[in-house]
């Protein structure tokens, strides 16, 4: 921050004054200026090989050969471009079934997130009834504890109610969102109440102002919360990994963790062509839709 | 005054018919949340606490008997294996913490500010965070392969025999390390970036114009300003290392000899595979209470307002 402040400020003088004093300015700059603004760009590109990096070399080592993947020295694009590990994937396990599961449990859970959240968010933000500020405290308490702390008996609850290698057992837990109903609650807090009141005014019902009003204003977070859950629904592995142990409820990450007690450590090149069909989805998502989710992740905050 | 006494009744009356209303519609739009959360998370939570004092098995739960604190007392026997198991999470949350949030705020504090390449360099350090665990903990098992993986290949030209990262100890834990934090550095990089945008540009020229450099200003401004969102960042980052498996179920499997054995990964052990319930939710209590601790030391720590604003 400082550094491009620095900058900006010597990028403002010239102009405003005449091109005399623009020309020392200029000969000082290769020096004092173009050294920091050197050194942050060199940086910074070490860093987003070192953290993107990784998935350029997944795509590349997921078209090699078994034997290309380990040689040393190691080559950069595939000498013999082998499309046919994905078609052996697919032979493997059922990567297609991995994959409708996996859409329909992450589209289904984010919907069910969104809605319960964005009905929960109103009503703890806009509407009176009596014990609100204490229900809304046990969630703030909840959201401290980790689901991790409670996953054996909850098991044994899906067991109970026959909901183990199913689809409302991969959903239905999933879908209270406590981080949701924080951010719509925020969300409606800080919105001017005029509307809404002259709605109430008019004779418009809570439902009525609900749905025709507050949603329509909430569309962008809306959107923004969707992604956001939509790409940790897509991630989720702790809670599917015990939830199910039948092949056909296998989510794409589940099918991994098969995939690597399968192949093991000496085919490479096919867990790499797994790794690309679980993380290029998100990486698309992420990169059509990341100033949303960035605003849904730092919205968390405010 | 009778004509207006007669005129606010009805009134008064219409607008506390209105609330009850209001009311009612609270409670039914809270209660889908509410429900689900009482059945799939407050019960089972209950459960666990009651479990917890229990001899309770899984896998046959008709012959469950109160055992007191025996369970307990069975995880601070040294040979239960769980005081090791929350070391190695301790280690993992004392160097995983402090180092995202580190690295974070350095690349949120370079990348702050208009300049070509910003929101490129942005997305890059930010892909990690956003990529489902098991895909890239299979991406670091390849690079970290002894024969043929790239770190060891990088290795090579410096005299430096292959290394069986995973596979032996100290390095499966750094290794688990590494990835956490290259895991959660572009999230603590976008939370230090909102903090800092948030911070007005006269404050650094004021001080540029009282000859503070780019590092005082780092130190004097930005820093104190973005105390409240480290406090914020360290409770989320504890309670997400708490929380640490999967990294590990791919990367090691715990090994060798247990040394990257998490707290969780031992639950899931007791309960999945060896079906002592009892211990499993003994040790979940045990992190539960450690995680409301770090929670009340750390809301401790910030003041009342930034709690507020925190949340």
């Amino acid at each position: 921050m400082t550094i491009s402040l620095e900058r900006e400020a010597a990028a403002a003088v010239p102009p405003a004054g005449s091109s005399r004093p623009a020309r020392p300015a200029r000969r000082r700059r290769p020096l004092r200026r173009l050294l920091p603004s050197t050194l942050r760009h060199a940086v910074l590109i070490v860093a987003s090989l070192i953290f993107f990096g990784p998935f350029i070399w997944m795509v590349l080592v997921s078209f090699k050969s078994a034997q290309e993947a380990l040689s040393v020295p190691p080559t950069f694009l595939p000498t013999e471009w082998h499309p046919e590990n994905y078609t052996r994937l697919f032979e493997i396990a059922p990567f297609g079934r991995f994959y409708v599961n996996t859409v329909v449990v992450a589209v289904l859970s984010t919907a069910g997130q969104v809605i319960t959240s964005l009905m929960a968010g109103y009503a703890f933000a806009r509407l009176r009834f009596r014990g609100r500020n204490l229900l809304f405290l046990v969630l703030l308490a909840a959201l401290m504890v980790p689901f991790e702390i409670v996953f054996t008996p909850l098991i044994t609850l899906l067991s109970s109610l026959g909901w183990l290698n199913s689809y409302q057992g991969l959903i239905v837990p999933n879908v209270p969102s406590i981080l949701g109903v924080f951010l719509f609650r925020q969300f409606f807090s800080n919105f001017p109440t005029e509307i809404e009141d002259a709605a109430r005014m008019d004779g418009a019902g809570v439902w009525q102002r609900f749905r025709t009003i507050m949603v329509p204003m909430a569309t962008p977070m809306i959107g923004s919360f969707a992604i956001l859950s939509f790409v940790y629904n897509w991630n989720n592995f702790f809670f599917q990994f015990i939830a199910v142990n039948r092949t056909e409820f296998f989510t794409v990450q589940i099918g991994l963790t098969l995939l690597q007690s399968q192949e093991g450590a000496s085919n490479f090149n096919l867990l790499m062509a797994g790794s690309t069909l679980a993380v290029i989805p998100v990486l698309v998502v992420f990169l059509l839709f990341q100033n949303q989710i960035v605003k849904a992740i730092s919205g968390g905050l405010r | 005054m009778t004509a207006l006494a007669s005129a606010r009744l009805p009134e008064s009356y219409r607008r506390r018919t209105m609330h009850e209303k209001e009311g009612r519609a609270g409670y039914a739009l809270v209660a889908p949340t509410t429900i689900l959360l009482s059945v799939f998370y407050l019960y089972p939570l209950l459960q666990t606490v009651v479990y917890s004092f229990t001899d309770w098995n899984p896998g046959a739960p008709g012959t469950t008997s109160f055992v007191g604190l025996d369970n307990f007392a069975g995880l601070f026997a040294p040979t239960s294996g769980f005081l090791s198991a929350l070391r190695n999470t301790a280690i993992i949350a004392i160097v995983v913490v402090p180092g995202s949030m580190a690295v974070g705020l350095l690349f949120a504090a370079m990348l702050d500010g208009p300049f070509r390449g910003r929101s490129f360099y942005r997305t890059m350090i930010f892909a990690p965070h956003i990529a489902p665990t098991v895909g890239s903990a299979l991406i670091f098992s390849y690079l970290l392969t002894p024969l043929g993986g790239l770190v060891n290949t990088a290795l090579e030209p410096f005299g430096v025999n292959p290394i069986s990262f995973l596979t032996t100890e100290p390095w499966a834990i750094v290794a688990v390390i590494v990835f956490i934090v290259w895991q959660q550095t572009g999230y603590t990089m976008i939370i230090f970036s909102a903090a800092l945008s948030t911070i007005p540009p006269s404050y650094h020229e004021a001080a540029k114009l009282d000859g503070a450099g780019v590092v005082r200003r780092f130190l004097s401004i930005s820093l104190p300003l973005v105390a409240p969102t480290s406090g914020f960042l360290v409770i989320t980052g504890l309670i997400s290392t708490l929380q640490v498996f999967t990294q590990v179920y791919v990367l090691t499997g715990g090994g060798p000899l247990g040394s990257t054995k998490t707290a969780i990964y031992w639950i899931y052990e007791q309960g999945f595979q060896f079906f002592n319930g009892g211990a499993a939710t003994a040790a979940s209590v045990v992190l539960l209470l450690i995680g409301i601790t770090v929670t009340a030391v750390q809301l401790k720590f910030l003041s009342r307002r930034d709690t507020v604003e925190m949340l």
